[in-house]
């Protein structure tokens, strides 16, 4: 591995790494889409910021991008308030149209300079190492390495210390404003994190890749755990280990690195979402499996025990009458007979079915409980 | 003795549309109090200007003779229980510990003393055999214990509780009336939002009847009576059966 490849990576996983954090926050309230407005909405403040200090390594521009991600939550709040339209659609409305006067100010005044809109879709982490911060004479190392480290430290303190008030301002913000903890001064907080960390990306990463980061992550977090500190660390986890795996899915198919690293956040949503234990997919399938054979077990047990002891034993238990009285298909009767049987629910004496302690008890069981 | 809350004229509203209007209140200390009224009477948004969740068109509400801000530790809440996401990844000791974020004010975080603190709420509302469950997995009458273990932990003086015996089934219908008489003896204050009419006289010493008005308000032996639930219902009421 070369150096470069070496900073490409680390810059990737810092980036991946500070995306997952306020990720998962958007992603608890409900608020994925937000990540979207808000990284493209930030185009305007940045090529403002530009105009203004003519660089593009300014802290300004940051600042810059914040203050606009910042108006875009509040914008989109606004119209959101008039009741005329829904959240989803304000956040539509909104950020298309500070994107494209983005676009249209680099179009038109700033057409010859890097700041192309290839770049901000897709931002490009191949460049990464050339663009240098030489101190003194020395070199330090790609100055991305630094914006973003920057970004992920005030990240890690914003979600360490403020963990709790997060927490409850997430879930019940109701109680959160009643204890005094203020709810709306942590949702600006969270959407200023949330643009700081866009602007800071969107050089290396470019816009599109951000959205993948701040939001795949974290969902495929939720679907594995069910502590929000487990689910905060392996947000950044599976963020750092996608990045990783896309720079060298990019290398190996000689393609974007950024739509990679976006490509292997999808699959490893796609994974947890199949086989997450309990909440994938296949999980469900097969807890639903489980529960059919148990409700046939129940209805079978309950069944036979109504008719015991009664003169009609000797027909209800019948192994041909369960098609009439439950409405079985014979396949179906034979497999549930088959399997009370290796359960220890039932014996068969020819074509009778009779209880056994146990299926008398899951019989007695199913109906109290029910 | 000093009344646990005071509320004087007050007017919320929503844009022009008045939700609450021209209310005055007075809830002495160590009652259970209901508020009944039909769907859009402005009961949940009574609660909630009186924790200072909206801000009043008009009026103000003093709790122990002070302003909310200055008394908020003294009071708990629970809130509906369909206000909140409960595939939120968290179980049953991380909820009752929000009850305690308050008192611990910013940054702190819960340690052993305040895992005491919600497992002895837990046991109360007995809760205390799932402490680990997640909360996703739980009845919607668990969910309401756990709301409530979370509002005792606060060890408040007075509890505004939201629906707490909606939808719930009988076992804890009867674990939650037993839970605020035991509230009401150890002098605290309950106001409950409350939807059937018939269990009121029976589980409530005091019942405002709102409907965005106040009706009528009072002990329940005084005030309950067909006339102002007419007042309050207007024609719908049908099904109830009072005492007479």
């Amino acid at each position: 591995m070369t150096p470069f490849q070496l900073e490409i990576q680390l810059v990737a996983i810092i980036v991946a790494a500070a995306s997952a954090l306020p990720g998962t926050f958007l992603v608890l309230r409900g608020m994925a889409m937000m990540s979207d407005a808000i990284s493209h909405a930030i185009l305007p403040g940045l090529v403002v910021a530009f105009f203004v200090t003519g660089s593009l390594s300014s802290p300004w521009l940051m600042a810059g991008g914040a203050l606009v991600g910042v108006g875009t939550v509040a914008l989109v709040e606004a119209i959101r308030r008039t009741r005329l339209v829904r959240e989803d659609a304000a956040i539509g409305l909104v950020f298309p149209a500070l994107f494209s006067l983005g676009v249209i100010l680099i179009a038109r005044y700033a057409g010859d300079v890097h700041l192309d809109t290839d770049a901000v879709l897709l931002g490009e982490l191949a460049l990464v190492p050339f663009d240098r911060w030489i101190f003194h004479g020395y070199d330090m190392g790609p100055k991305a390495l630094y914006a973003m480290g920057g970004v992920l430290a005030v990240s890690l303190l914003f979600v360490t210390l403020l963990q709790k008030e997060l927490k409850l301002a997430t879930f019940d913000p109701g109680l959160a404003a009643a204890l005094g903890l203020r709810p709306t001064l942590l949702h600006y907080l969270l959407m200023g994190l949330v643009s700081v960390t866009a602007v800071a990306a969107f050089d290396a990463v470019g816009s599109i890749l951000v959205v993948a980061l701040m939001v795949g992550p974290p969902a495929a977090a939720h679907l594995v755990t069910d502590r929000l500190d487990r689910m905060i660390l392996l947000s950044v986890g599976i963020g750092a280990l996608s990045a990783v795996g896309g720079y060298w899915l990019a290398w190996a198919l000689d393609a974007s690195i950024a739509g990679s690293m976006a490509a292997v956040v999808g699959i490893t949503f796609l994974s947890a979402l199949l086989w997450a234990p309990g909440r994938g997919l296949l999980a469900i399938r097969r807890r639903r499996r489980r529960q059919r054979w148990t409700f046939a077990h129940k209805m079978l047990t309950i069944h036979l025990a109504q008719h015991e002891r009664q003169p009609d034993q000797p027909f209800e238990r019948h192994v041909e009458h369960l098609q009439d009285h439950l409405h079985w298909e014979k396949e179906f009767a034979d497999q549930v007979v088959r399997r009370a049987v290796r359960a220890g629910l039932i014996t068969r004496q020819g074509p009778q079915l009779l209880l056994t302690q146990a299926g008398r008890s899951l019989a007695n069981e199913a109906i109290v409980a029910d | 003795m000093e009344p646990a809350i005071e509320v004087r004229d007050l007017t919320v509203a929503y844009r022009e549309r008045p939700v609450l209007w021209d209310i005055d209140l007075t809830v002495p200390s160590g009652v259970l109090m209901a508020i009944v009224g039909p769907n859009g009477a402005g009961k949940t948004t009574l609660i909630r200007a009186m924790l200072n969740l909206v801000a009043p068109a008009a009026g103000h509400v003093r709790i122990f003779g002070r302003p909310y801000a200055s008394v908020k530790s003294s009071v708990g809440y629970v809130p509906q229980r369909g206000s909140v996401d409960w595939d939120f990844p968290a179980n049953v000791l991380d909820v009752v510990l929000m009850g305690l974020y308050g008192k611990l004010g910013w940054i702190r975080r819960p340690g052993k003393a305040e895992r005491a603190l919600a497992r002895r709420a837990l046991q109360e509302v007995g809760m205390d055999h799932l402490v680990h469950r997640q909360i996703s997995q739980l009845s919607g009458g668990q969910q309401q214990r756990v709301f409530l273990a979370r509002a005792l932990v606060q060890d408040a003086r007075l509890y505004f509780m939201d629906e707490p015996l909606q939808g719930v089934d009988a076992t804890t219908e009867r674990a939650i009336i037993a839970l605020l008489r035991a509230l009401r003896s150890r002098q605290k204050t309950v106001v409950v939002v409350h939807h059937d009419l018939q269990t009121v006289p029976a589980y409530f010493d005091e019942v405002l009847l709102l409907n965005v008005r106040r009706i009528a308000g009072g002990p329940v032996s005084e005030v309950f009576t067909r006339e102002n639930l007419r007042l309050t219902y207007g024609g719908r009421l049908t099904f109830l059966e009072l005492p007479s």
